[in-house]
């Protein structure tokens, strides 16, 4: 590796936790296909520099969002034990499977995470707490919580709803991560907000939490493989790491609506080229 | 009457301490987590700038290696090499997690919350499972 490939990683990076902060998710998403594509890294070594680089992005913006009370500390440890079970198996699967596969599941992922992300709204109105019951599981574990909202300077009570399939679908969400080396975020996100109606930024900030474990997880058995090139993983750590502290920062107050749009769309072109990739002739993979 | 105010003021005071010490207690797990997180990730990064010091010392381009495993780092570390330096800091990131979920399962248990004592537990094995495969 050149000093100029390091240094366009070590920026990569800082975009990955730039927008992995805002968006609650690990910013493998973005690592892993700009490695491969643009810096032709194998991609089993791009997942396990990818793994480092969301550990690096969820402990640096998530130790802000926890100590900003958006994060609601029981609904991640409720959904990890699901997540981390899932990352062993992952990882435990994606030493053993074809490269050809990987691109094409993480293709189909990208696409899908696009979809997902284009298609998420949240209004005041839909943010205020509504009449209902809590479910029996959401009770027991005591999972409903608050968060304080910077944007309005409100503080907004939320219910979890559908626990038992916001825990199926994080086990979803932590086998992917050991499979292809990303936080796992872009399913955890929608599956809390959509499926579980926890307001979008506790969702980021839970996510956000989260990913570090799950990651870990799946981290520490590509390491034990040894597919993890220190200075590769240790361009990307002060990377993301420098990214995370301008995400937090600046788009704390933002509206989340516009940039999502934006990320959406950058998803799609992303899964559009990994899959494309597969059907050019003489590309190796 | 007095008495009654007083009595009042009393109750008024004992509840406004029991909620100072209850958003204390919960600011205490908050601000631990946040010291944990955020001093992992800062540990790790000085000791990679150590690393690339290193690197720039020794005057040749960065290592292009695999991951050393903790029981083959304590050499590299002895004798100053660039690989070893790069490698603990990638290890101290990634235990960070791992801290942090011990420090959840022991303030769950000071809570006396078995059902998060015992889910933290879980997450807490799953990571052990991880780790013995690094081993």
């Amino acid at each position: 590796m050149s000093i100029a490939v390091l240094l366009i990683l070590a920026v990569a990076a800082f975009l990955a936790g730039l927008g992995g902060s805002y968006l609650g998710v690990g910013g493998g998403i973005f690592l892993i296909p700009f490695m491969t594509l643009a810096l032709s890294v194998n991609i089993k070594v791009a997942i396990a520099t990818s793994l480092i680089g969301v550990i690096a992005n969820s402990s640096g913006a998530a130790s802000v969002y926890v100590r900003d009370h958006l994060t609601n500390l029981r609904l991640a440890m409720f959904l990890e034990v699901a997540t981390t079970l899932g990352a062993i198996a992952g990882a435990l699967v994606g030493l053993g499977v074809p490269d050809f596969y990987l691109y094409v599941v993480f293709g189909i992922v990208v696409l899908y995470a696009a979809t997902t992300m284009a298609r998420i709204r949240e209004t005041a109105k839909e943010r205020a707490y509504q009449a209902g019951e809590e479910a029996p599981l959401t009770k027991r574990l005591k999972l409903s919580s608050v968060y304080f909202d910077q944007e309005d300077q409100g503080v907004y009570r939320y219910r979890v709803e559908r626990p038992v399939a916001g825990f199926g679908v994080s086990a979803a969400a932590g086998l992917f991560s050991g499979l292809l080396g990303v936080g796992g975020g872009f399913i955890k996100v929608p599956a809390m907000n959509v499926l579980m109606r926890v307001p979008m930024k506790a969702a980021v900030a839970t996510s956000n939490f989260m990913i570090g474990v799950t990651a870990a997880a799946s981290a520490f058995i590509y390491y034990s493989q040894g597919l993890v090139d220190p200075g590769l993983a240790a361009m990307v750590i002060i990377g993301v790491f420098s990214g995370t502290n301008l995400g937090t920062r600046l788009l704390a107050h933002a509206k989340s609506s516009n940039v999502r749009f934006v990320f959406a769309l950058f998803l799609a072109v992303l899964g559009t080229a990994m899959v494309a990739r597969l059907f050019l002739p003489g590309v190796p993979i | 009457m007095i008495t009654a105010r007083a009595g009042l003021r009393l109750v008024q005071q004992r509840v406004s301490n029991l909620r100072r010490a209850v958003v204390a207690e919960v600011e205490d797990i908050n601000r631990l987590i946040y010291h944990v997180l955020r001093g992992g990730v800062v540990v790790s990064v000085a000791i990679l700038l150590f690393g690339f010091v290193l690197v720039a010392f020794s005057g040749q381009p960065i290592p292009e290696s695999g991951s050393i495993p903790p029981r083959a780092l304590a050499r590299p570390l002895f004798t100053f090499t660039p690989e070893g330096y790069l490698s603990l800091g990638v290890l101290v990131l990634i235990f960070t997690p791992v801290v942090r979920v011990f420090l959840s399962l022991v303030s769950f248990a000071r809570e006396r919350d078995r059902q998060y004592v015992l889910m933290t537990a879980i997450v807490f094995a799953n990571l052990l499972v991880s780790l013995v495969l690094l081993a």
